[in-house]
């Protein structure tokens, strides 16, 4: 018994691999992307330019900030700290250390606050500023055991490009590094055709 | 090794399932009063928190666009039926969107309890809330007891007790 335990704490104590797991809607196609290592799940969900370009019009931005945002390659980004460890440690992410990998070129992902800032009053009201305020996800936000979050992450590319993504995280005090590769933004409607 | 590694998992996520059945509310250890409001619900009537000292309170804020935000509902409504009648109330605060179109959703996601508009996000400013849905449950002397981020079964036993604890 004890020997098992003891097995059990050297098993647990070695080195939490990362784990991906890819999977599409069978519904509709979409892609998602499952990030798993420690506490920390991150799930990136493909979204169409279309859904993108019908949630902005709802809510009447610009064309122009329309179009920007429907081919600006969104995904719906769920963040969770599922506690399986039991740990009972917070998991902090902080979306300005994750950096993506694309044409040989590494650069942060889109943030919304200086999205937001760089819209006139003309492009987007101040109501639906507020959607994307609370529709894209938090910049920084810290989870305890059983949180998650919702929200809409962008990531500045044409419908259809490839990327890596290196997420970046805190847990119980320590940085932690993973990379989600050969994340695919999902198409246009043109390329369905 | 990996064999191994793997039954421990199994193991521990039992374990962890079991402990995050009873922790789905996180303390929140502050002196500090919760924001004080004044919305009004889709009804009309003006709810103010500082009206509600003296009972718990679980504050919800959601937006109907928010999957997760409806995710919750049906479960809110059943655990609100149950703690209305002991002196606990339940506010959903929606953020950022007019009663045309509460109105409309609330045919699909029929709720009894009180949804309050903040429609111009001001009182949402106010409080610590980085996503949608986060709830919190305040205690009667006005001070944040716990918070919730993301959807969770507010029907379930445990946590409705905690809530009860609070009384």
């Amino acid at each position: 018994m004890t020997s098992g335990l003891l097995l059990c704490v050297l098993a647990m104590m070695w080195p939490a691999r990362a784990e991906v797991h890819l999977s599409s809607n069978e519904e509709n196609g979409l892609k998602k992307w499952h990030f798993i290592e420690g506490d920390i799940e991150i799930e990136l969900v493909q979204r169409l330019p279309d859904q993108t370009r019908a949630m902005f019009m709802k809510h009447e931005f610009s064309s122009a900030v329309v179009e920007a945002m429907a081919t600006s390659c969104m995904f719906q980004t769920i963040v969770r700290n599922s506690g399986k460890s039991g740990s009972g440690q917070p998991v902090s992410v902080d979306l300005t250390l994750w950096r993506m990998q694309y044409a040989g070129r590494q650069s942060g992902i889109v943030l919304k606050e200086p999205l937001i800032e760089s819209w006139s009053d003309e492009d987007a009201s101040q109501k639906a500023r507020l959607v994307v305020r609370w529709g894209m996800f938090p910049t920084q936000q810290e989870f305890l055991p059983g949180d998650y979050n919702w929200g809409l992450t962008a990531f500045g590319l044409p419908p259809g490009a490839q990327f890596d993504l290196q997420v970046n995280w805190t847990e119980a005090d320590k940085q932690y590094t993973g990379v989600i590769r050969n994340i695919i933004c999902a198409p246009d409607v043109d390329s369905l055709k | 090794m990996k064999f191994i590694k793997r039954i421990c998992v199994v193991v521990s996520l039992g374990l962890a399932v079991n402990v995050m059945a009873t922790e789905t509310l996180t303390p929140i250890n502050s002196k500090q009063l919760a924001p004080d409001f004044a919305l009004q619900d889709t009804t009309g009537k003006l709810h103010r928190l500082s009206d509600y000292r003296g009972r718990p309170v679980i504050i919800n804020f959601w937006t109907t666009w928010c999957p997760p935000c409806r995710e919750e509902l049906p479960s809110m409504n059943r655990a609100w039926h149950q703690l209305e009648q002991e002196g606990i109330a339940m506010l959903a605060i929606n953020m950022g969107e007019d009663e045309d179109t509460i109105f409309v959703f609330s045919a699909d996601y029929p709720t009894d309890f009180p949804v309050l508009m903040d429609e111009s996000g001001e009182v949402i400013a106010e409080w610590p809330v980085k996503g949608l849905p986060t709830t919190y449950v305040v205690a009667p002397d006005g001070r944040i007891a716990y918070r919730a981020i993301g959807s969770r079964e507010w029907d379930d036993k445990a946590l409705m007790d905690k809530v009860r604890a609070l009384k």
